[in-house]
């Protein structure tokens, strides 16, 4: 069974003209980074939302099709307590993710097992354990208002990580966060891959998820329009057209007049131009 | 209580309590706190601006005194008047605004009268206390004083505020207002 | 919030301080005359010393001063009755009765709530909440809107601010200012509506509704003393209310 599985779905937020999502449908497997990409309004937030089924349960709105979120429709209302826990959803600002009643970060960081009744000791070991995970034991002491936007982030993350979930869903997690937190985030989701979660993340940062990802589908008009791994997709023209971008030395490639398939590395590049 | 309330209250709340202290710096005579009582209504209804209201005015009460919890119930008043003309479209243009708000000032006025010469013997905020002196002196009786003092400042206050909360939400995108269907329907779209 | 947990209030039990000053409230109201009135505002501002938040009763005395020089004001010197000479003024016997009674009832009020307020540990509240196994939503309510308020009146600032740069006229004539309530409220207005959406999918994500039973993280002592002394406060308070009504 795949962690998370849509098929022919269709939302629209209400008030808006067009659809942000129509027929769309895809899988998301347990141990797999997913990456989902494409250009602005391609509907790949909006499938994440679905996918958690805070659309449309907080957005309001039409939803169409099937969704199986870890084998629950998650827009019914007795999928809550079932999925309660079990899915992660991370945004891009993490201001706006915090708790808002934590007075420190390791408070922040306890807020949803504490919420779900963990015994204390099991709460304590936890919290320890996912601060350690993306380096912020440090701050534990910290008020999570305070942070730099990276180390808010990572707060956040770690708030999500606590509780081990089986399902990632992570809109542009990185967007606030520099070079090394990139490279911090993604290392992490790929143990937590390995851990046998189903990682499913939203981003347009090819250089940092090409190594991680397994799956790469880009969306266009709502649904996915090319899907496979990120090395074949990367490479050729087709991901141009549908609005996303490729790495950084595939644009120079591209835009120096190079044929598909284009070098996605710098290593890529010193191999063939010195072939 | 679903998280989309936890989410919307504390803000509501905040509102009320932060928007009097600001027009307070700009030295306007008006108090303002009932801004986010009266958009919690309209985004999601009377029960939703009740609880802003209460909620705000026992925290003002924590912050500035006990004293002044009572007025709590005006609050309510607010909420129900705010969700009554939120149904009938009250929200639609200025005029409309202004309208409903300068209702809810008689009533908001008239409570917060009774209020303050029942529980404080005449003594309001400070500055319809000292309406309330003058017109002493010029000879009305306690009462009277009371509420012709404090409808005044209560009828331009909630015309001002349903002012603000009409003219905000109908600035709202349409994708904004469709997530919330009541408050589509006090402006009338 | 400020930081008095060290303080004595800070050690009691996060509902002691609550329900002594809602005590307070209520004796005031049933408060009979001036001189039980003053009682409890002199027994208020001991208690408050010795528990170690004194800076309270200080704070208090601004929202009360203007308060006091009005019901003097209006009752002292405009009442009407027996007149006595106080200090060369003429002033009304019951009028200033009246004055002193409520004076000293607000005092006692303004002073406790303040306090409470100067010792109140949001973690603590909370905790102290889930640990009776209480509605985790109201605490969250209380707990979330007191820790925004710094957040929102440093952004209500920076916005009057901004667009006093602009050029926007926040001084001058009344209707120059009201004209200026509407930039000034909504950038904070949108601001606040614009974060609703995203904060309502991370609290849901964080299973923040429908909590059943919440974990207290470090729950506070419930000693013997703060249990006698909500006990006691409330039977007085509850005493003084049947005496004013029977009487």
């Amino acid at each position: 069974m795949s962690a998370l599985r849509m098929q022919g779905v269709g939302f629209t937020y209400p008030g808006a003209p067009a659809p942000a999502l129509s027929d769309c449908s895809f899988a998301a497997e347990a141990g797999q980074v997913t990456w989902l990409t494409g250009a602005l309004g391609a509907g790949t937030s909006t499938a994440l939302l679905v996918a958690a089924g805070l659309a449309p349960r907080h957005t309001g709105g039409d939803r169409t099709g099937v969704v199986r979120t870890l084998g629950e429709d998650p827009a019914l209302p007795a999928s809550r307590a079932a999925l309660g826990g079990r899915v992660a959803l991370v945004l891009s600002s993490p201001a706006t993710q915090l708790s808002g009643i934590a007075e420190t970060v390791a408070q922040e960081v306890a807020f949803a097992p504490a919420n779900l009744g963990w015994p204390r000791a099991r709460i304590r070991s936890r919290v320890a354990d996912a601060m350690d995970a993306v380096q912020i034991a440090h701050l534990a002491d910290r008020d999570p208002g305070t942070l730099s936007g990276g180390e808010m982030q990572r707060a956040v993350i770690a708030a999500m990580l606590v509780l081990e979930p089986e399902l990632w869903l992570l809109d542009e997690p990185t967007s606030a966060l520099d070079a090394a937190g990139r490279a911090l985030i993604h290392d992490m989701m790929r143990r937590e891959a390995t851990r046998g979660a189903a990682v499913v993340i939203a981003s347009e940062d090819a250089d940092g998820l090409l190594p991680v990802a397994g799956r790469l589908i880009v969306f266009a008009s709502g649904r996915p329009a090319i899907d496979g791994t990120p090395r074949a997709i990367l490479a050729g023209d087709q991901v141009w057209r549908a609005g996303a971008a490729s790495t950084a030395i595939a644009g120079l490639a591209r835009a120096a007049g190079v044929v598909a398939p284009y070098p996605l590395t710098v290593d890529d590049g010193v191999a063939r131009w010195t072939r | 209580m679903n998280a989309r309330l936890l989410a919307l209250l504390p803000a509501a709340i905040a509102i009320n309590l932060v928007i009097g202290g600001l027009v307070n710096a700009m030295g306007l005579p008006l108090y303002l706190d009932s801004i986010g009582t009266i958009l919690a209504t309209v985004l999601a209804g009377p029960a939703v601006g009740i609880l802003a209201g209460v909620i705000g005015q026992v925290l003002f009460g924590l912050i500035n005194g006990y004293q002044w919890i009572p007025f709590g119930l005006i609050q309510v008043v607010i909420a129900l008047l705010a969700g009554v003309a939120a149904s009938q479209a009250g929200f639609r243009s200025v005029g409309r605004s202004i309208a409903w708000g300068l209702l809810t000032g008689v009533a908001a006025g008239a409570l917060s009268s009774i209020i303050s010469y029942v529980l404080f013997k005449g003594v309001t905020a400070t500055g319809t206390t000292a309406v309330v002196t003058v017109l002493r002196q010029l000879g009305l009786s306690l009462p009277v004083a009371v509420t012709a003092s404090s409808l005044t400042l209560d009828l331009a206050d909630k015309a001002v505020a349903f002012l603000v909360v009409g003219s905000l939400v109908r600035s709202l995108p349409n994708r904004m207002v469709g997530r919330f269907p009541r408050a589509a329907r006090a402006i009338g779209r | 919030m400020t930081p008095v947990s060290r303080a004595a209030a800070g050690r009691l039990h996060p509902f002691t301080p609550l329900v002594l000053t809602v005590c307070v409230a209520v004796l005031a109201v049933a408060a009979p005359g001036p001189q039980t009135a003053a009682a409890l505002y002199g027994v208020t501002l001991l208690a408050v010393a010795a528990a170690g938040v004194g800076r309270a009763a200080l704070r208090a005395l601004v929202p009360l001063a203007p308060l006091w020089l009005f019901l003097f004001l209006l009752h002292a010197i405009l009442g009407e009755g027996d007149q006595v000479a106080v200090l060369g003024l003429s002033l009304s016997r019951d009028g200033l009765a009246l004055a002193v009674t409520q004076a000293c009832r607000l005092g006692a009020i303004a002073t406790a709530s303040l306090a409470l307020y100067a010792s109140f540990s949001p973690a603590r509240f909370v905790d102290a909440v889930a640990e009776r196994g209480w509605s985790f939503s109201w605490a969250y309510l209380v707990v979330a809107t007191l820790l925004a308020l710094p957040r929102f009146r440093a952004r209500a600032v920076a916005i009057l601010e901004a667009q006093r740069s602009r050029g926007l006229r926040l001084r001058g004539s009344l209707l120059n200012r009201v004209r200026a309530v509407g930039p000034v409220t909504f950038p904070l207005l949108l601001g606040a509506l614009a974060e609703v959406d995203e904060r309502g999918f991370a609290l849901e994500s964080r299973c923040a509704s429908g909590v059943t039973r919440r974990t207290p993280l470090d729950p506070p002592r419930d000693s013997l003393g703060d249990r006698v002394g909500r006990w006691l406060a409330g039977a007085l308070a509850v005493a003084a209310v049947l005496w004013r009504v029977l009487r």
